[in-house]
């Protein structure tokens, strides 16, 4: 009878079925009493230890993918079936944290799509050990397989137990009849494949799916403004705090990139919805806020640059191109200088004490003496707050022509951002479709005014930047042609955004949309 | 991906022993591995402990897609199904006969399988008949077990003759020596003859009691007996087919 060959977790074919052990039933007995019912052939014990990943945000989990390391060989599976997508060794047990890290292969492939800019953090190291049982037919043929799996999870010593039962193709009527058994047994509803999965990730205090950057606050019509903002900006506080540890450790760019929209979505919100909050706590919110919006900002500008180093690159000639490599450098210098103070401020008293107050008032009993908005309905205030937003919107894109300065393309795109935050806060309290549409829209006008911002601030940073070179050698000449050239064309490029600027405003205010708002809003 | 059929005119050369072997061996590489069992005798299919399903038959096999798909099964061993063999294939010749392009069906039937396996093994009936030419146009590599004795080298000759015949190359056929005895000098001889031949790999299989004794513990050697001399034979036979078939 067979002894080797026991690797038969991941070989598709037959049907499977996987329980976590009750814990009313013991392992031991429901062995014995297996060997009593069939003709039972046991397998040598197996220990496997498995490290599993996926990003902060669960882009492997979300694509129903997951990502292990097993003695020095990564295997990304399919979640549901097991079914193994790729496998990598590298040779050497190394720990790759960006998709791009990984030497060029099909994990490579398959990884840089989903994972994109983010990192790969480890999330639980599960110990299982595996004790499988050959069900076998009268010639001795394995008819099915069953495990008795013990995990453990290394990092917090949670245990979990399940027992799998794998059939064999064309042996339907074994899997049936071992099936029948465990169902008479008392063994209760199946789980999923990646139940062991879970358990462990769990057991670190992480959920599947409990982190997305996007902001979804579910808001009641019949709440009260000072209730519905509270829910808001508890929301983007929490949001705030799952991206420090983050940012400290500088595990990736987008833990601070998710901060400051949290940050900025923050600020706008004591800016937009007002009278909601007591006088005293808002002043002093919106100091604290502005000095998180400014101490974040160096890091991720920079961070910004280091990331778009290809697209900077494919502006220029081939020829020019390594001229940039030691601005590159610089700005990746100043990057390490900027991240380190802010994981110092982070970790400062200043900063705790800052947060600390925000969650104390937020969290309190006690929400202070009533303003002239605080009980008035939330639904009756977003109507109003989202409507002034759009007409000032509206407003000001009406005055702009092709003569006016590109200060008031700025301005512009400061009420649609202004307009946009107002009706991602109070999005829940609108129909779904509708509202989709609508941000959509206005997403569309935005793109063409962020194109044209982006590019004007690129252009004042390098052109500080040349101000700031020393003239004379060699060296910073050949940087001084690149980044010529590149002013060149990103002017070019700018001037082109503001040609598209017309089609997108009056795309903007056409009579469709027009009356999308209007039944919305009004 | 390949079929792979093990062949010879003659019987009682290996070739069951073959078959079984080697399609273990690929399966335990991770490939996706199917052993299709053409001989009405039904010898791989009883080392793999399967009794054939009673519904499926020649006819069954010849109309293919799901009626080969239910008659599939899994063996023990991870990666590996088998098709098991019928007794009726004893006359799939007249069965072939009657069909229209009558020397394709096999490849035809295999069509689907191709996508699904990466590797098929076939054990074939030792015969040159209508089946033999369906297995050979089907086939991307012919592998002939040759015990080294006068007789068996007239056969590959037969085996040439017969490929040309029905326009098929020679450069499908892998030989290998089956069964060789140490102590038999007109082995020695034979395999002397013919090694420096296109086709002829180097890695032999010896005549061992381990091999024989498969029908006891009906398993691969290599499962029943990992460290054995017949297990390791068939590890450096396959070694040497695989980097034949990755170089074509």
């Amino acid at each position: 009878m067979p002894t080797t060959g026991h690797r038969a977790r991941t070989a598709p074919g037959g049907r499977r079925s996987i329980w976590s052990l009750p814990a009313s039933l013991e392992v031991g007995p429901l062995i014995a009493d297996l060997a009593k019912a069939f003709q039972v052939q046991p397998e040598k014990d197996l220990t496997r230890v498995r490290k599993w990943f996926d990003t902060h945000d669960w882009r492997l989990y979300r694509r129903k993918l997951l990502l292990f390391q097993e003695q020095c060989q990564w295997h990304l599976i399919h979640r549901d079936s097991e079914e193994q997508a790729t496998a990598f060794s590298g040779g050497k047990c190394e720990q790759y944290r960006y998709s791009w890290d990984f030497p060029v292969s099909r994990m490579r492939v398959l990884l840089e799509p989903v994972l994109s800019i983010r990192s790969l953090l480890p999330l639980a190291t599960l110990q299982t050990i595996s004790r499988c049982r050959r069900i076998l037919n009268r010639d001795g043929k394995t008819i099915a397989l069953v495990y008795f799996d013990d995990h453990e999870t290394r990092e917090t010593g949670a245990r979990f137990s399940t027992v799998t039962l794998k059939g064999m193709r064309g042996y339907d009527s074994g899997f049936k009849e071992v099936s029948g058994f465990f169902a008479a047994y008392g063994m209760g509803n199946e789980v999923a494949p990646y139940a062991p999965f879970e358990q462990g990730v769990r057991s670190t205090g992480r959920t599947p799916l409990d982190y997305s950057s996007k902001f979804r606050a579910k808001l009641q019509p019949q709440m009260t403004a000072r209730q519905a903002m509270a829910l808001i900006y508890r929301q983007l506080l929490e949001t705030m705090e799952r991206n420090e540890q983050g940012i400290i450790h500088d595990l990736d760019s987008e833990f601070l990139h998710d901060f400051r929209v949290a940050v900025r979505r923050t600020r706008s919100g004591l800016g937009l919805v007002r009278d909601v909050l007591p006088r005293a706590v808002l002043e002093r919110a919106k100091k604290d806020f502005s000095r998180l919006g400014s101490i974040t900002g160096a890091t991720r500008d920079l961070d910004v640059y280091l990331l778009d180093r290809e697209k900077y690159l494919a502006r220029l000639p081939e020829k020019l191109r390594p001229h940039l490599d030691s601005f590159f450098t610089d700005m990746a210098g100043r990057r390490d200088k900027e991240q380190r103070r802010l994981s110092a401020y982070l970790r400062s008293p200043e900063y705790r004490k800052l947060i600390g107050h925000w969650h104390a008032y937020l969290h309190g009993l006690d929400q202070g003496d009533e303003t002239p908005n605080s009980v008035r309905p939330v639904m009756e205030l977003a109507r109003e707050i989202i409507c002034r937003r759009y007409t000032k919107v509206m407003k000001r894109g009406k005055a702009i022509n092709d003569a006016s300065p590109d200060e008031e393309l700025h301005r512009l795109r400061i009420q649609c951002k202004k307009l946009r935050y107002a009706m991602e806060f109070f999005a829940s309290l609108f129909p779904a479709a509708e509202i989709k549409r609508a941000v959509k829209q206005l997403k569309k006008l935005q793109d063409n005014l962020g194109s044209f911002n982006d590019l004007s601030v690129q252009q004042d940073m390098l052109r500080s930047y040349l101000a700031g070179l020393r003239p004379g050698s060699r060296k910073n000449q050949d940087l001084a042609t690149a980044i010529g050239g590149l002013l060149t064309n990103l002017h070019h490029e700018q001037q082109e955004v503001r040609r598209h600027f017309d089609a997108a405003s009056q795309h903007f205010s056409s009579e469709k949309n027009l009356l999308l708002y209007r039944n919305m809003f009004t | 991906m390949a079929v792979i059929a093990v062949y010879n005119i003659k019987g009682g050369v290996g070739k069951t022993a073959t078959a079984v072997n080697l399609s273990y061996l690929s399966a335990r590489e991770g490939r996706k591995t199917l052993l299709c069992d053409m001989d009405p005798q039904g010898s791989s299919t009883f080392y793999f402990r399967i009794r054939p399903d009673r519904k499926f038959n020649t006819k069954k096999l010849l109309k293919g897609g799901k009626h080969i798909d239910q008659s599939i099964r899994g063996t023990d061993f991870p990666w590996l199904d088998l098709l098991p063999a019928d007794f009726s294939y004893r006359n799939i010749d007249i069965a072939l006969d009657d069909m229209k392009k009558s020397r394709q069906r096999i490849s035809r039937v295999l069509k689907p399988l191709r996508r699904e396996y990466q590797n098929i093994f076939i054990d074939c009936p030792p015969n040159i008949t209508l089946l033999s030419e369906n297995i050979f146009y089907a086939a991307d590599h012919i592998l002939v077990p040759l015990i080294p004795t006068t007789l068996s080298h007239l056969s590959l000759q037969q085996l040439y003759r017969f490929l040309e015949e029905i326009g098929e190359s020679r450069s499908k056929v892998m030989v290998f020596f089956s069964m060789v005895e140490k102590r038999k000098k007109m082995h020695w001889e034979l395999m002397r003859q013919l090694i420096k031949k296109k086709g002829v790999l180097p890695a032999l299989i010896p005549y061992l009691a381990d091999i024989e004794k498969m029908g006891l513990y009906r398993q691969p050697v290599g499962a029943a007996l990992p460290q054995s001399p017949a297990a390791l034979a068939y590890v450096d036979l396959w070694r040497e087919i695989s980097k034949r078939m990755e170089k074509s």
